[in-house]
């Protein structure tokens, strides 16, 4: 076939898709209209049908031009949520949070399964000089940035000056967060590897850990400058000491046992992740751990102390894909579209100033470590992405000091939405730039042959 | 205790079920209707030991939804392919007539016993009492035949070639019947006013519809990912449709799938994709319809009961009749070869469980509790008088015949 006769038949197979795309969803829009649906169970289930098939036919429809799955993922979510078509209501989207945790658990466990501790120690130095300069030279200029652009932010202005602080303080904080969810779905999409795609990951999940930390540094100071009458403390620090090393216990008797059974029973493997997915973040949930970073040390283990590694991440694989594609359009409906029409100036500035310290630290830090000319040139690119982790610390921040709750949540969500857009575009770029994305093509749908006839009567 | 960890600890058990039921060669154990899950979620359901609390049952209707839809979606999938060929006409046109002789029958008998009984049900509700009865109680299991066979290492035998393709053709008639009878209450739920006896033809439509997408969509080769997230989408989509608009998620789905069965080029490699799902989906939904189990629906549930399994066994042996007529091996079984077709697959106990959840008190408890009684019965009679046919037949010697054999669920 000539390539444009493929290109042909490409077009043709697109059209089709966004045909059957527009049935599929004039058909949901009906059903809205004369079943009263809203509220319901049972409309749960329809809305994840339409949320994997949008999803899915979306990132191919989007694909073409260049665009990671994930955007096209994040698109049919923004387009079939509550702010735009609303096919999808915000009873349904709460109704369909258990799906967020299953997938967080299956992101956890695969990014920490794909951390090799042998390549680790090779980029060891890379790691480590680019954790301290991303985490002091963003955090800095966004406190920096958000304090001088308290004019623009009205809840900002009302804030004494030392108050300020202490919100731009938090500002910076989750300014440091990166997304280890839109990490982990560029790389399976792309099936990417190489110093790049190693590096970006090992950072993100690592960066999770110093987040954590860096976090329960900045509420304790802060709590004085935000609440007149508090005085420094730094109980917060009891209490995450027992979060982090109870998490990486867990984490480390949970990678353990997932190895053992890997290697004495490996069957119903979708079963099994069920359980881990669901039950045991809940249990964790219970014992107050951080289930991310569970999840993430049990995935290291496995890959590290057994040979069951390939084995695991071909399994999370397997069922993981159906889970992000539900996971990332959720996330695109729950975007918070009138608000983010409000607010994106002041946002567009933060994801900005962001964005360019990142790229600033990224060559600073990959000078000092002397990285590879890959790493020095892209090696930012995967690290612009933020979401469900930047916004469930928000939720935290605004928890702790609700002077600044509301309005500050109202931010993040608008800085997250551009980031949570643009990032997953520069990672594919980079990647591709990088030429460490897959060229062996995807296990396709195996055609068969026809049934054999019947038998003769 | 906390739902979560109530479908956790019921996932555990199905895990566990599974694994016991596993085919090794040193064998397994387990019946084939996988009547004894039904009988462990009855035991932990809230008639006995309340762990899993009637509160719990509510909340996981949409969980149970989703698993009996997909089942039967595996089933339209399925339907009239037996060892992956296509079953022949005859077969389809003998399980069709079996069905419907048998459903007649019991729906004659439960609703005579009804009108004889003290119930405060109404002509609507006794209706829908005796159908519902009969279309989950008329339906032979797909591997009634192909269990035996397997077990037996009997390979491309006349007559069991033949019973294995007419067992694989009868979940037509019973779920046409379910999607009948549960349009009777649609308009109810549907801002439409449409006539009743429009709704079936608009759920089988509306199931074609989507078949037609979703093949459209599978016409190229797609990356594996995308052609789960197709399948489970689409699958989803019906059943979350037809449940809010009040039609048959059960039947829905069957006619999804046998009608991307019927349009789609890929229809082998989707029932390869789709089969070993069948298991990790079904035990749950079994230990749920057990736990959802009420004995004490009606007074009147004995002589219910008595009279729809007393329908089914005569039934199936007028059956047995019908079919030795055409199948002269069959005659060598005795006039009782027809009880061969008495095990009641898994796919009763989701129509059971679909009315319980449609019509939740007497007629989805009453039509619940009866299909698994006959699942118990079928599952005394079946296999043993099969085993009895085939061995007539001569397609069984006496000792393979007395062989323990591992068994699996299957619908």
């Amino acid at each position: 076939m000539t390539r444009a006769a493929a290109a042909e038949r490409g077009a043709a197979a697109h059209l089709a898709h966004a045909a059957v795309l527009a049935g599929f969803g004039t058909l949901v829009f009906y059903v809205t209209r004369v079943v009263p649906v809203a509220g319901s169970n049972l409309w749960t289930i329809a809305t994840l049908g339409f949320l994997l098939l949008a999803g899915t036919l979306t990132s191919e429809l989007t694909s073409p031009l260049g665009l990671p799955h994930l955007t096209g993922y994040l698109a049919a979510g923004i387009a079939a949520g509550p702010h735009v078509l609303r096919l999808v209501d915000e009873s349904t989207l709460k109704g369909l949070s258990p799906v967020n945790t299953l997938a967080l658990s299956l992101i956890a466990l695969a990014g920490g399964a794909e951390l090799e501790l042998t390549t680790l120690r090779r980029g060891a130095r890379s790691l480590l000089w680019a954790l301290l300069v991303q985490t002091s030279l963003v955090f800095v200029v966004t406190v920096g940035v958000f304090y001088a652009a308290r004019p623009l932010l009205p809840f900002a202005q009302a804030l004494a000056p030392s108050a300020a602080v202490g919100a731009a303080l938090c500002w910076g904080a989750l300014a440091v967060t990166r997304s280890p969810s839109a990490t982990l779905g560029i790389l399976s999409q792309t099936r990417a590897s190489g110093p790049l795609a190693t590096f970006t990951l090992a950072f993100v999940m690592a960066s999770d850990v110093v987040v954590v930390v860096l976090l329960a540094a900045v509420i304790g100071i802060a709590r004085p400058l935000l609440e007149p009458g508090e005085t420094l403390s730094f109980g917060a620090f009891a209490k995450l000491g027992h979060e982090l090393f109870g998490s990486v216990a867990i984490g480390t008797t949970l990678g353990l046992v997932i190895a053992v059974y890997l290697r004495l029973v490996n069957r119903q493997m979708l079963l099994v992740l069920l359980v881990l997915g669901f039950g045991v973040s809940s249990v964790l949930e219970y014992l107050q751990f951080d289930s991310l970073l569970a999840f993430m040390v049990a995935g290291i283990v496995v890959r590290n102390l057994s040979r069951q590694g390939r084995k695991f991440i071909k399994d999370i694989e397997q069922t993981a894909t159906v889970v992000y594609v539900v996971f990332f359009a959720l996330t695109g409906a729950d975007l918070d579209v009138p608000l983010l029409r409000s607010l994106w100036p002041v946002a567009l500035i933060f994801a900005g100033a962001r964005a360019v310290t990142t790229w600033v630290a990224s060559r600073a830090a990959s000078g000092i470590a002397q990285d590879e000319p890959i790493l020095r040139r892209w090696g930012a690119a995967g690290l612009v992405s933020q979401a469900g982790l930047t916004l469930g610390l928000s939720i935290v921040v605004a928890r702790e000091f609700p002077v600044i709750g509301v309005p500050f949540r109202a931010l993040t969500i608008a800085t997250v939405a551009i980031n949570e857009v643009v990032g997953p575009v520069l990672f594919k770029l980079a990647l591709d730039r990088a030429q460490e994305t897959s060229r062996q093509p995807a296990v396709s749908f195996p055609s068969m042959r026809p049934p054999p006839p019947a038998r003769p009567s | 205790m906390n739902t979560v960890f109530v479908l956790i600890g019921l996932l555990l058990l199905s895990y566990l079920g599974s694994l016991l039921m596993s085919r090794r060669p040193g064998g397994g154990a387990g019946l084939p209707s996988g009547v004894e899950y039904a009988a462990l979620g009855f035991v932990l359901g809230p008639q006995l030991l309340d762990l899993v609390s009637a509160r719990d049952l509510t909340a996981f209707e949409p969980v149970v939804q989703v698993a009996i839809g997909w089942l039967a979606f595996g089933v339209g999938l399925d339907f009239g392919v037996a060892e992956d060929r296509r079953v022949r006409p005859g077969s389809l046109a003998l399980g069709a007539l079996g069905t419907l002789i048998t459903g007649a029958a019991v729906t004659a008998a439960t609703w005579w016993s009804l009108r004889n009984l003290p119930t405060d049900l109404t002509a609507t509700g006794r209706l829908l009492l005796s159908g519902g009865i009969g279309a989950a109680c008329s339906q032979t299991t797909r591997y009634a035949v192909r269990q035996v066979a397997d077990h037996r290492r009997i390979r491309d035998r006349p007559l069991s070639s033949r019973l294995d393709e007419i067992a694989h053709s009868d979940a037509l008639v019973p779920l046409v019947a379910v999607a009948a009878l549960f349009a009777v209450d649609s308009p109810h739920i549907v801002t439409l006013s449409m006539p009743v006896c429009q709704w079936p033809a608009i759920t089988i439509c509306v199931a074609i519809l989507l078949a037609g997408g979703a093949a459209l969509l599978l016409r190229s080769d797609m990356v594996m990912e995308d052609t789960w997230g197709i399948l489970f989408g689409v699958a989803l989509l019906t059943i979350g449709v037809a449940a809010c608009a009040g039609v048959s998620t059960l039947a829905a789905s069957f006619f999804m799938g046998l009608a991307l069965s019927s349009f789609s080029r890929h229809r082998n490699a989707l029932r390869a994709l789709v089969a070993p799902t069948e298991r990790p989906v079904l035990l749950p939904a079994l230990l749920l319809a057990g736990a959802r189990l009420d004995f004490r629906a009606t007074a009147a549930l004995p002589w219910i009961a008595a009279a729809a399994i007393g329908a089914r066994v005569a039934a199936k042996i007028a059956v047995g009749w019908v079919l030795a007529a055409g199948l002269s091996p069959l005659r060598k079984g005795g006039p009782l070869a027809g009880l061969s077709f008495t095990s009641c697959g898994a796919l009763g106990m989701c129509v059971g469980l679909a009315f319980a959840l449609r019509f939740p008190g007497v007629i989805g408890d009453t039509v619940l509790a009866v299909t698994v009684l006959a699942a118990i019965v079928g599952e005394i009679v079946g296999p043993a008088q099969l085993r009895r046919v085939l061995l007539a037949a001569g397609e069984l010697d006496d000792a393979t015949a007395r062989t323990p054999r591992p068994r699996r669920v299957t619908v």
